[in-house]
C-alpha cells in the first residue's frame, strides 16, 4: 500500500528526535528557575502575595533581616545605619550613597519617604506600618520615622511586603495611571531589572549594570528566567531532566529519592508557615474546654507530620512557628494520648464522644488535603465523626467570618507573618479577642490573654526579654485553654544542583529568592 | 427541516464518546458518512431472527463484545459486594494507616497502597461506586429531562418544536464538558455538582433522540388512530412515543456510560469532582502523581480501571447498537 | 451567491446562539457562594477594601444592571479583567491562543497523518484483519483517559527514558541562545520560516509529548470513519465499473475513492478540531503547556469568573466557527446542502 510508508516515515522521524535529545548547556547568561510564584501585581505597593519571589530581585528596603542564628540580626541594605530615641518613638535612618533606580534615578531621602507613604496610604500590607504617624526627611540621606508607639520599626522597615524603596519617577507616573506598574514595570534598585513578563508562563530578569553591590566577582548570572509552574511534580521533572537550574518548590514525596541522589546538595530548612486548626470555642461541644483538650490530646502529630509533610516539620508550640519571634520552647504542647482524651471527653458528659464535627480546609493546600483524613480518623478513634469539607479558601473563610454559631467546628489554617513579628501578627490576629471574626477564628475571648499581648506588642519595640516573657505566658494560657490545634511547623526542602553555590534560604523571607548571591561553582 | 436532516456524526463507539466533546457539532447536514458505521451485512435471504438469536450470533463473532459484557457484570458485582470483596474494607471507605504508607505490591497489598497507607486494591474496588453510579445518574437526568421535551415537541411541532430545539441548540452549540466545569466550577467542586453539571449539558441528545422517533411515528397509523379517538397528547405520549423510545435511548445509554466515566474521573483529576477522601479513580491519579516517578503503582493501576471499564461499556454498547440497529431514528 | 445566503443565515444564527450562551453562563457565574470582591483581593483582604472593589466592579449593584453592564461590554469585545492576573481577559486568552493552537494542529497532523493511512490501509485487508485492526485502534482510542496516557508517556519518555523535555513549549534558556522571532505565534512554523534550526528543534522536542497525548483519540475516529467512507465509496457502482476496466487498486483508492471521501473527512477534521478544544485542558495541565487549557482549567478552579465567562464564551465561538466553517466548505463541495 502506498500509505503504509508514511506511518514508518513518521516512526523514524520519532526515533530520530529522540536521538537527538534535549538542549542543555549550563553558562552563566542565564540561570533558570521554576517557581510556583504566579504575579498578582507588579506594584511594590500593592503587593502580598507569591510576586515577592521577583520584587525581592528588582527591589530593596532599607534593611534586611538576617536569618535566624546570624550574629547580626540585619544587613544594611538602603540604609547604612539606623538609631532609635530612647523612647523609642523616633527611628532614623542613614541612606546608601550612589545607588540607582533601574530608571537612572537616584535614591534621597525624597524617594524613601515617598515610597512608604504610599505604601501606608495604599499598600497591601499597609497595616505594618501602623505605629508610624510621619516619614520625614531629615536632611538629603537621612530619614526619620515618627511612632504614636515603640515599635520594631527595623523588623518592620525590613518587610517582605508594603517596605520596598521605589524611584521617585515611576511614583509620578503610577500617580498619573494607577496601573502603571502592571504592564510590567520594575523600577527599584535591586540587582536585577524586570526585563520580560509573560502571564502565568515567564519572567525575565537581566542584571542591572548600575546594581551598587557590583558585578566585579565571577560566576554571577546575567539574567534569571523563571518558568512558573504551578505544579510541583512537574517542577520535580524540569530540575531531574536538566530543564531547570533551580526548582523551588518539589514534592515533599520525592525528599528521599532526591537526597540520594548525587547531582543535589539537598538543603532542609525550617520555615515559618505552620499550621493550626481553630477550634470554635462559641458553639458545643467544643465550648467546654475538656472537649477541645481531648481532641488535643487524640491528635497523633508524628503522623499527621509524616503524611502532611513527609516528615519535614516539628510538632508545633502555639501559633508561633519555630525560628520566628517570640517562638519559645517553654510553651507547652500536647502529645498524642487516645486514653487520656476518652477519659477527659467521659469527663465532659461525652463518653465515647458519639458527636459529630465538621471540619473545613483549603481546597488548594496540598498539605492540609493529605494529613486531614488522618486528624479525622484519629478522633472517630476516639468516637468522634468528623465530616471533612474542602472548600476553595475564600469560601471557606468567608463562612468561618459570617456566624460563628453556623459556622464550621474546626478550621485548618496555613498562617505564617506578615514581617518577622509573630507576636503582633499570628498570636494577635490569630487569638486577640475581636467583635467581627477575620483571623480568630477560634472566636475565642479571653482578656487576661488581650492584656498580655497587648502589652507584650508595645514593649517588643523597647524590651525584647520583657515582651518576650509576656508573650510566653500569653501563649501557655492558650495553649492550656486548646483554643486552637497546633499540628505542625512546616519544615522544607531545596535540590541545588552541585553546579551552583550561593544559594541561601532566609527565614524572614520565606517566599523570596535572591538570585545574586547565586553563582555557578567553579 | 434542517433538524430533521441532521443526523448523528460519527457511529458507534466514536458517536457516543464524541458528543461529550462535539456538542452540535456532530455531523454536517449531509450527514457526511453518519450512521455508516461498518455496512450492514445484508443476508437478504436469511429468515427473520429474534433479537435474542441475532444476539447471540452477535457474540459469537465478537468476542470482544463478550470481553466487555463480562467486564460490566464483573463491575457491578464489585460494586455490589465491595465491603465484601475488598482485602480491606475500612481503607477502602477511606481509613488510613500511617505505618504501611507508600509500601510496593505485595503478598499483603497486592496493588501496594497509596500516601496514606491505604491498600490500592480496596480503593480500586470502592471506587467502582462512584465509577457506575454516577454515570447512572447522568443518563436517568439527562433521560428525564430530554425524553420528554424531545416526545412533545416532536408530537406538537409547530412553535413548541421551534423553541425545544432552539433552546437545544443553544446547548449544543458550546463543548458539553466546558460548560460542565463552568458549572461545577462556580457551584464549588464536587462529585454531585459534577453529575448535575453532566446531566444539564447533557439532555438535548436524548431529545433529539425521542423528537426523531416522535417525528417518526406521528403519522404512523396507531398514532393517528389514537389521536382520532380523542387521546391526549400527554397520553400518546405515554402510551406511544415513550415505550417506543425505550430500546434507542437504551443504546444511546450504554454508549454514553463510559464517556461519563471519562467525565467524572476527569473532572476530579484537574479538582473539579469528587472530592477526598472519597474512592474516585480520578482522584486516585491526581494522588498518586507526585507519587509516579518513585511509587508508580498508585496512579498506575486506577487509571488501568478506568480504561478497562470505559473500554468495555464501550464494547458493550458497540454490540446493543449491532444488535437493535436504531438507524431509522436518526 | 446562494452560498452566501446560506453562510449568512448561519452567521446571523451564530451570533444569537452566542447571545444566549453568554446569557447561560453570565446567570451561572451570579449564583456562585464565594464573595468576587474577596477573591479579587487575595486571602488577607480588610472588610473596608472589600467593600471597596464591590462598588469599584459593580458587585453590589442590581443584577439586571451588571447584566446589561455585562452584555455591553461583550458587544464592544470586553470580557472584563481577569480576577487573578487583573489583566483583560482578552489579552489573556490572545496571548495564550497561538500556543493552544498550534499543539491542536500539531495533533491533528498526527490525527489525520496515522489515521487515513491507517482506515484505507484496513480496506484492502479484506475480512475480519481490517475490521479488527480499525475496531481495536479506535475503541482504544476513546477509552483511553487522557490524563492517565499523558502521566503514562511522562513516566516512561521522561523519566525512564529521558528522550523528551517534561514540561513547556521552548527550553528557558533557549531565548539567549536562539531567540525565535514571531511571526505568526507558532513556534514550529515561525522558526522555520526565520531558518532558525536550533530553536526549531528545540521546539519540536517539547511538542511531541502533549501532541501524540493530544492525538490518542482523535488517531481512532479518524481510522474510523476513513474506513466507513471509503467502503460506502468503494461499493458505489462507478468504482465497481472502474474495477471492471481493469483500473489498478491502487488507483482505484487513491484516485477515485479517496477523493470521494473528501466531504466525510472535512467532518472528521471540524470533529477534531472540536474535541480537541477541551482535550486540551488535560493535556496542557500535565505538560505546563502555556495556553488557553491550562489557564482555563486554573481559572475554573480559582473560580476567577470573568475568566470562566469569557473562556466559556471563547470555547463556544471558537465551536461555533468550526461549525459554520465545516457546513460552509460541505456547501461548497455539495450543492444540495445549501437548499436543505
Amino acid at each position: 500500500m502506498t500509505r503504509a510508508p508514511s506511518f514508518v516515515r513518521f516512526a523514524t522521524l520519532a526515533l530520530m528526535l529522540a536521538l537527538l535529545g534535549v538542549v542543555s548547556a549550563q553558562s552563566t547568561t542565564a540561570l533558570r528557575v521554576a517557581s510556583t510564584a504566579a504575579v498578582t501585581t507588579w506594584d511594590p505597593s500593592l503587593s502580598f502575595s507569591t510576586e515577592a519571589v521577583y520584587m525581592a530581585n528588582i527591589y530593596e528596603p532599607l534593611l534586611w533581616a538576617n536569618a535566624t542564628g546570624s550574629a547580626e540580626k540585619f544587613t544594611p541594605a538602603l540604609a547604612t545605619s539606623w538609631e532609635t530615641s530612647d523612647d523609642g518613638l523616633a527611628w532614623t535612618f542613614h541612606l546608601r550613597e550612589g545607588v540607582k533606580f533601574h530608571d537612572g534615578e537616584t535614591l534621597d531621602a525624597d524617594a524613601v519617604v515617598r515610597s512608604i507613604d504610599r505604601h501606608r496610604a495604599i499598600g497591601g500590607a499597609a497595616f505594618i506600618w501602623a505605629p508610624v504617624t510621619d516619614v520625614v526627611a531629615v536632611d538629603d540621606m537621612t530619614v526619620r520615622f515618627d511612632l504614636a508607639y515603640p515599635a520594631p520599626l527595623d523588623l518592620i522597615a525590613a518587610s517582605l511586603y508594603g517596605a520596598w524603596i521605589v524611584s521617585p519617577a515611576a511614583l509620578d507616573a503610577a500617580e498619573a495611571d494607577e496601573s502603571y506598574f502592571e504592564a510590567g514595570i520594575g523600577a527599584g534598585t535591586g540587582p536585577y531589572t524586570l526585563a520580560d513578563y509573560q502571564p502565568d508562563a515567564e519572567v525575565v530578569l537581566s542584571a542591572f549594570p548600575d546594581y551598587w553591590g557590583g558585578w566585579d566577582e565571577p560566576g554571577h548570572f546575567q539574567n534569571v528566567v523563571v518558568s512558573i509552574v504551578s505544579d510541583q511534580v512537574l517542577q520535580e521533572q524540569m530540575l531531574l531532566a536538566g530543564e531547570v537550574d533551580l526548582a523551588l518548590s518539589l514534592p515533599p514525596t520525592s525528599y528521599a529519592s532526591i537526597s540520594a541522589d548525587p547531582r543535589y546538595a539537598v538543603q532542609t530548612v525550617v520555615t515559618p508557615f505552620n499550621y493550626v486548626g481553630f477550634l470554635n470555642t462559641v458553639r458545643p461541644p467544643l465550648d467546654d474546654v475538656r472537649v477541645r483538650q481531648a481532641i488535643s490530646y487524640a491528635i497523633p502529630y508524628d503522623d499527621i507530620i509524616a503524611v502532611g509533610a513527609e516528615g519535614l516539620g516539628t510538632q508545633g508550640r502555639g501559633p508561633v512557628p519555630q525560628g520566628i519571634y517570640p517562638w519559645s520552647e517553654e510553651v507547652p504542647q500536647y502529645h498524642y494520648d487516645p486514653d487520656k482524651a476518652r477519659q477527659l471527653l467521659a469527663e465532659a458528659g461525652h463518653e465515647g464522644g458519639g458527636f459529630t464535627l465538621r471540619l473545613t480546609y483549603a481546597a488548594e493546600n496540598a498539605i492540609e488535603r493529605g494529613f486531614a483524613p488522618v486528624l479525622a480518623d484519629a478522633l472517630a478513634d476516639i468516637g468522634i465523626q468528623v465530616e471533612i469539607e474542602p472548600l476553595l479558601f475564600n469560601q471557606q473563610w468567608a463562612i468561618a467570618k459570617a456566624d460563628p454559631a453556623e459556622a464550621q467546628d474546626i478550621f485548618l489554617l496555613l498562617y505564617w507573618p506578615t514581617y518577622s513579628d509573630a507576636g503582633s501578627d499570628n498570636l494577635w490576629s490569630m487569638f486577640h479577642s475581636s467583635d467581627v471574626p477575620f483571623f480568630n477564628l477560634s472566636y475565642w475571648r479571653n482578656s487576661v490573654f488581650d492584656d498580655l499581648v497587648d502589652r507584650a506588642i508595645e514593649l517588643t519595640g523597647t524590651d525584647r526579654a520583657t515582651a518576650q516573657a509576656l508573650y510566653v505566658d500569653a501563649m501557655t494560657i492558650l495553649v492550656n485553654d486548646a483554643a486552637g490545634l497546633y499540628f505542625l511547623d512546616a519544615g522544607a526542602w531545596y535540590a541545588i544542583p552541585t553546579y551552583l553555590s550561593g544559594f541561601e534560604y532566609n527565614i524572614n523571607y520565606p517566599f523570596a529568592t535572591f538570585f545574586y548571591p547565586i553563582r555557578l561553582a567553579d | 427541516m434542517r433538524e430533521g436532516a441532521r443526523v448523528r456524526g460519527a457511529s458507534g463507539v466514536t458517536g457516543a464518546a464524541w458528543r461529550m466533546f462535539a456538542g452540535g457539532l456532530a455531523g454536517g447536514p449531509t450527514g457526511g458518512p453518519a450512521g455508516a458505521g461498518e455496512p450492514p451485512e445484508r443476508d437478504d435471504l436469511a429468515p427473520p431472527r429474534s433479537t435474542w438469536q441475532r444476539g447471540l450470533s452477535i457474540l459469537k463473532r465478537d468476542p470482544l463484545a463478550v470481553f466487555g459484557i463480562c467486564v460490566v457484570v464483573l463491575l457491578i458485582v464489585v460494586a455490589a459486594f465491595a465491603p465484601k470483596l475488598a482485602p480491606y474494607p475500612a481503607m477502602g471507605e477511606g481509613r488510613s494507616s500511617v505505618s504501611t504508607r507508600v509500601s510496593p505490591p505485595s503478598k499483603e497489598f497486592v496493588l501496594g497502597t497509596d500516601r496514606l497507607g491505604r491498600d490500592v486494591l480496596s480503593r480500586i474496588i470502592y471506587g467502582t461506586r462512584p465509577a457506575l453510579i454516577a454515570p447512572l445518574i447522568v443518563v436517568l437526568l439527562a433521560v428525564a429531562i430530554g425524553a420528554p421535551l424531545g416526545a412533545i415537541a416532536g408530537l406538537m411541532g409547530g412553535w413548541v418544536d421551534e423553541v425545544v430545539m432552539r433552546v437545544c441548540d443553544l446547548f449544543l452549540a458550546f463543548p458539553s464538558l466546558l460548560l460542565a466545569m463552568a458549572i461545577v466550577a462556580l457551584q464549588g467542586p464536587s462529585l454531585t455538582n459534577a453529575v448535575i453539571a453532566l446531566a444539564v449539558s447533557w439532555w438535548p441528545w436524548y431529545t433529539r433522540l425521542v423528537r426523531g422517533v416522535a417525528l417518526s411515528l406521528r403519522h404512523q397509523a396507531f398514532v393517528e388512530a389514537a389521536r382520532a379517538l380523542g387521546a391526549s397528547t400527554p397520553k400518546i405520549m405515554l402510551r406511544h412515543i415513550l415505550p417506543n423510545s425505550i430500546t434507542p435511548i437504551l443504546v444511546q445509554a450504554s454508549l454514553d456510560v463510559g464517556t461519563v466515566i471519562l467525565a467524572t474521573t476527569g473532572l476530579a483529576f484537574i479538582g473539579l469532582g469528587s472530592q477526598p477522601p472519597a474512592a474516585d479513580w480520578g482522584l486516585m491519579i491526581e494522588d498518586g502523581r507526585a507519587l509516579l516517578r518513585t511509587a508508580w503503582w498508585t496512579s498506575t493501576f486506577p487509571g488501568l480501571a478506568i480504561f478497562i471499564s470505559v473500554l468495555s461499556f464501550n464494547l458493550v454498547g458497540d454490540a446493543l447498537r449491532d444488535l437493535f440497529d436504531p438507524k431509522e431514528y436518526r | 451567491m446562494e452560498l452566501l445566503k446560506f453562510v449568512s443565515r448561519r452567521l446571523a444564527f451564530s451570533l444569537l446562539v452566542l447571545a444566549g450562551v453568554a446569557t447561560i453562563v453570565f446567570a451561572l457565574t451570579r449564583i456562585i457562594p464565594s464573595d468576587p470582591a474577596a477573591l479579587y483581593l487575595g486571602p488577607r483582604a480588610r472588610p473596608a477594601e472589600i467593600a471597596d472593589i464591590q462598588k469599584r466592579f459593580g458587585f453590589d449593584r442590581p443584577l439586571i444592571e451588571q447584566y446589561g453592564q455585562y452584555m455591553r461590554g461583550l458587544a464592544r469585545g470586553d470580557l472584563g479583567n481577569s480576577l487573578a492576573t487583573k489583566r483583560p481577559v482578552t489579552q489573556e486568552l490572545g496571548s495564550r491562543i497561538a500556543a493552544t493552537l498550534e499543539l491542536m494542529l500539531a495533533a491533528m497532523l498526527l490525527a489525520v497523518g496515522i489515521g487515513i493511512p491507517l482506515g484505507v490501509v484496513s480496506t484492502s485487508l479484506r475480512g475480519s484483519i481490517g475490521e479488527a485492526l480499525v475496531r481495536v485502534t479506535s475503541v482504544v482510542g476513546v477509552s483511553m483517559p487522557a490524563f492517565w496516557l499523558g502521566l503514562l508517556l511522562q513516566l516512561v519518555f521522561v523519566h525512564l527514558l529521558g528522550w523528551f523535555p517534561s514540561a513547556g513549549r521552548v527550553d528557558a534558556g533557549l531565548r539567549f541562545v536562539a531567540p525565535i522571532t514571531t511571526v505568526t505565534g507558532l513556534n514550529l512554523l515561525d522558526t522555520l520560516l526565520t531558518g532558525n534550526l536550533t530553536a526549531f528543534r528545540d521546539a519540536l522536542v517539547h511538542i511531541v509529548l502533549p501532541a501524540v497525548t493530544l492525538a490518542a483519540y482523535p488517531i481512532g475516529l479518524v481510522t474510523r470513519m476513513t474506513r466507513a467512507a471509503m467502503l460506502e465509496v468503494l461499493s458505489q457502482d462507478y468504482i465497481r465499473t472502474a474495477r471492471a476496466y481493469g483500473v489498478s487498486e491502487r488507483r482505484v483508492l487513491g484516485r477515485f475513492a479517496l477523493r470521494n471521501a473528501v466531504g466525510p473527512t472535512l467532518t472528521v477534521l471540524g470533529l477534531t478540531m472540536a474535541f480537541m478544544l477541551t482535550g486540551t485542558f488535560y493535556v496542557e495541565v500535565i505538560y505546563a503547556w502555556p495556553g488557553l487549557g491550562s489557564f482555563t482549567v486554573r481559572s475554573f478552579l480559582n473560580v476567577d469568573y470573568p475568566a470562566i465567562l469569557g473562556m466559556t464564551l471563547f470555547g463556544a465561538a471558537g465551536y461555533v466557527l468550526i461549525n459554520l466553517v465545516v457546513d460552509a466548505s460541505q456547501a461548497l463541495f455539495d450543492p444540495r446542502v445549501r437548499v436543505a
